[in-house]
């Protein structure tokens, strides 16, 4: 069997201000306190989109490999749900940010720190998006809570190709992505701080036959529980289908609890979100040294080669620093970093 | 006689020389939106605090500082701009009660120019519909059915007691506020243009109607129903006073990114003598079915006025015009399906006591809250949003739309400088003859000759012109071009000085619900 392991990654964007409103981005703040009238979806508002936000996902973008789009779109992502007051997500369907990167990450052979290997996964694209705020059911009272802090705080989605193969690939792939935000400041990307969410796409195959059907696990909450869920739902569909079972195209939770992971609660049918494209923003435009105009001054515009050229030493950059200044060995500088 | 003249050169004129004061203006206004309240024109009338501002006006005055000519000017703005403090509501079930937390930029600019805000006028549901008859609030009845023109020539049948029943609609959907400037209770008043909204309500309350490029005035505030047509529409009794509302209000606003970032710079309108440089297009396709033989031939006889004052007026085609309905219907179904998914009942407006799940509060909140017109056109949008679908309608509609913008752009790259079109199909029709048909029909007939600008974002401008056989007003548009408001205006100004549209002759009407005073029959009619 081949096991084949995809991520969606959501990171939250470390910036003073939403991705489309002005109210400040700050953890555990007293419910809706942190909420303008964009974010509230009052009627007659309109997105401004945050600079700053753009920035990081250029960063980011940059130090992943990626191709950064220098003319991407807005969409419309329509549902109904309690802490999605506008009735529909701001994000980047059509034509995203950033495109085509890549990872290195690196393993540890057989558990021993002193073989390491190294893996890419293909980095299929950034595109940033609004988070929705919180909604805490309360069973016994029959109602809902709703918190919109977080509703409107910037997120990049980083999409890894299924390049994985296991829980530890997954984990590794996601502490290097961690590092990697966390230098550039462009997330803290704390899982236990929901800056940082995984959803890992999992399915198996036989080598040689097409890629089988494919399941998405959420409500991972570390990177730990993130390999267990991972490693236990390839387990969970080869037995499956060893035993003459069938995978289903569903979506499943990580009970951390348990152990395993357990269908969530039925969706009805399979959403269309009825994409549209966002009319308040224009197509948001980049430039860099070559196309940018001779009087625009660099305070209204997002450059990229000024980012690019502003970008800190990423993590692999500071281990071979290590290894090349102190003659540590390679597995150390991983240690260290 | 102060309440009829004209904003920008007589009753500025008047407030600054003492002649009246903001506060003698104010009351004159509100006790005239008293005396025509049957109208229905306005939903909330904010007595306080207009007074209280038209105080302000008079102290600066007093100290010889106003801040400019809208200092102390009353003004409507139509129930879909958000206004701090006061009552939003959509003249929908939805927002009744809605207190907004915030003024719209344009209601801001106004207010930060010393304007005095008297109320929030009437409209079709959501700005949905073309007759201001769809909102909950009632429909709203056109001035000119209680003119004296209109009466003289109605069918000597229809007597006194028939008035019930004989009134004439306003068009839509910123009838009230078209109502408004009309009945002289303000001098200007704001709208919402999105297929017509604006010109529309204007050419059969006969006055000016101006719908301005989009891009150039902020929809920060402006309640949405489609939000790449919507601009916020300006309604007044003659085009200079159209031209310096435009002046306060247009501009780059940080708040939407829709507006364009070139800095808008505010002009003084000529007064044009020599129209001989001038190039009128005349777009045969608006020569549409249904058109009246009356407007037809208001048509070209407008024509003939500019060409015997020298112009060179020539018949241009736009060939993908009779598209256009089509190709809005589905654009504008799908952003609505969009704009009013955030009407859930959670965090403002009304919410269903049915509760017992989350969808069921959602599902019973928009039955509740949103009339039948407003729910078609979501099931509509949506059905045209479905993955299956998309390609083939909203890809397509965009597709058509573009080609609908590029007709523009090429008759007015061939030399033709302003595109002369009647407004409307008809005169205003009775109420009783307009809701035998709904809204969805009446919506695509009246709209064809105005919606075409919205879906190029050009800028366009109802002129009244005369009065119909039936005594009621007809005027004709004027579409120019991208950000040339100065052109369009100057000419839209020249066409208003030769055709000398007549002022209305509203009869003093006795009504079982309004007292009479002598103040009242003094203070408005010749």
């Amino acid at each position: 069997w081949v096991p084949v392991v995809g991520l969606e990654i959501h990171a939250q964007i470390s910036s003073n201000s939403k991705l489309f409103s002005g109210s400040q981005v700050q953890f555990a703040a007293p419910p809706n306190s942190l909420v303008s009238f964009f974010d509230a979806s009052l009627p007659g508002t309109l997105p401004v989109l945050n600079r700053r936000c753009v920035e990081a996902a250029v960063m980011t973008g940059l130090a992943l490999n990626c191709s950064i789009n220098k003319k991407s779109l807005f969409d419309r992502k329509h549902y109904f749900y309690a802490d999605l007051p506008a009735g529909y997500q701001i994000t980047q369907q059509r034509v995203p940010i950033a495109v085509n990167g890549s990872l290195s990450y690196s393993l540890c052979v057989d558990n021993k720190m002193s073989q390491m290997v190294t893996k890419t996964v293909r980095i299929k694209q950034i595109q940033l998006e609004q988070d929705s705020g919180k909604s805490l059911h309360d069973d016994t009272r029959s109602q809902t809570l709703v918190d919109l802090n977080r509703a409107g705080v910037g997120l990049m989605e980083v999409v890894m190709e299924p390049d994985m193969c296991c829980g530890e690939e997954a984990a590794a792939a996601v502490r290097e992505l961690q590092l990697i935000l966390q230098t550039l400041g462009s997330s803290q990307a704390v899982m236990a701080e929901g800056q940082l969410r995984v959803d890992a796409n999992v399915s198996v195959h036989h080598p040689g036959e097409p890629y089988g059907v494919r399941t998405e696990v959420k409500n991972i909450n570390s990177v730990r529980f993130l390999a267990k869920a991972v490693d236990y739902e390839i387990q969970r569909q080869i037995e499956e289908l060893e035993n003459g079972g069938t995978i289903l195209n569903e979506t499943r939770a990580f009970d951390s609890k348990l152990g395993c992971t357990v269908p969530m609660r039925d969706k009805e049918g399979k959403q269309d979100y009825r994409f549209m494209p966002e009319p308040n923003l224009p197509p948001l435009i980049l430039y860099d040294a070559k196309s940018l105009p001779a009087n625009m001054n660099h305070q209204q515009v997002v450059n990229i080669d000024w980012i690019h050229e502003r970008l800190p030493d990423l993590p692999s950059v500071k281990r071979a620093k290590l290894v090349e200044q102190y003659g540590i060995l390679p597995e150390h500088s991983f240690t260290l970093l | 006689a102060a309440l009829k003249g004209g904003m920008r050169f007589q009753v500025s004129a008047a407030l600054r020389e003492g002649r009246v004061t903001p506060t003698e203006l104010c009351q004159r206004c509100l006790s005239r939106i008293k005396t025509t309240k049957f109208l229905n024109a306005y939903i909330t009338v904010a007595e306080e605090t207009a007074l209280k501002q038209a105080e302000e006006s008079e102290e600066r005055y007093r100290r010889g500082q106003p801040l400019g000519v809208l200092d102390g000017i009353p003004i409507a703005v139509k129930d879909n701009f958000n206004t701090a403090g006061i009552e939003t509501t959509c003249a929908s079930n939805m927002l009744k009660g809605y207190i907004s937390p915030y003024n719209a930029t344009v209601v801001q600019k106004l207010l930060d120019q010393g304007a005095v805000l008297l109320g929030k006028t009437n409209l079709d549901e959501f700005a949905m519909g073309s007759g201001s008859t769809d909102g909950v609030f009632g429909p709203v009845r056109n001035p000119w059915s209680y003119s004296r023109q209109y009466k003289e020539r109605s069918d000597p049948k229809s007597h006194s007691e028939d008035e019930e029943s004989n009134w004439v609609i306003t068009g839509g959907s910123s009838g009230g506020s078209a109502a408004a400037v009309s009945s002289f209770t303000c001098f200007a008043a704001l709208g919402s243009d999105t297929g017509g909204s604006t010109r529309n309500p204007a050419a059969h309350c006969g006055v000016v109607g101006l719908k301005p490029t989009y891009g150039l005035i902020s929809r920060h505030g402006l309640i949405p129903l489609v939000n790449s047509m919507d601009v916020p529409g300006i309604l007044t009794r003659c085009v200079d006073d159209a031209a310096v509302v435009l002046g306060s209000l247009a501009g780059h606003d940080p708040k939407d990114s829709t507006t364009v970032q070139d800095n808008f710079k505010s002009f003084e309108l000529p007064n044009l003598t020599d129209v001989s440089k001038l190039s009128i297009g005349i777009p045969k396709e608006y020569h549409a079915p249904g058109l009246s033989s009356e407007i037809l031939s208001l048509w070209s006889k407008a024509a003939d006025l500019f060409k015997n004052a020298g112009a060179k007026v020539m018949e241009v085609s736009l060939p993908h015009t009779r598209y256009s309905i089509v190709c809005y219907h589905v654009l504008c179904t799908a952003e609505v399906a969009s704009n009013m998914a955030r009407f859930d009942g959670l965090e403002y407006g009304h919410r269903s006591g049915m509760n017992k799940s989350t969808e069921i509060m959602y599902a019973a909140t928009r039955r509740e809250g949103f009339n039948d017109v407003v729910r078609g056109r979501i099931l509509s949008g949506n059905y045209f949003l479905l993955k299956q679908n998309y390609e083939n309608y909203f890809i397509k509609a965009q597709k058509v739309r573009r080609l609908i913008a590029d007709d523009f752009v090429k008759v007015f790259g061939s030399g033709v400088d302003i595109l002369l079109t009647p407004t409307t199909l008809s005169d205003a029709v009775p109420y009783m003859e307009f809701i035998k048909e709904d809204n969805r029909t009446r919506s695509a007939q009246d709209d064809i000759l105005t919606q075409a600008a919205n879906m190029a974002g050009l800028p366009a401008i109802n002129v009244p012109t005369a009065l119909s056989q039936r005594g009621l007003p007809v005027g004709l548009q004027f579409i120019g071009r991208s950000f040339q408001e100065k052109q369009l205006l100057t000419v839209a100004k020249w066409f208003e000085k030769q055709v000398k549209f007549p002022t209305i002759q509203l009869e003093e009407v006795k009504r079982h619900n309004h007292d009479i005073s002598q103040h009242q029959k003094s203070a408005s009619f010749s």
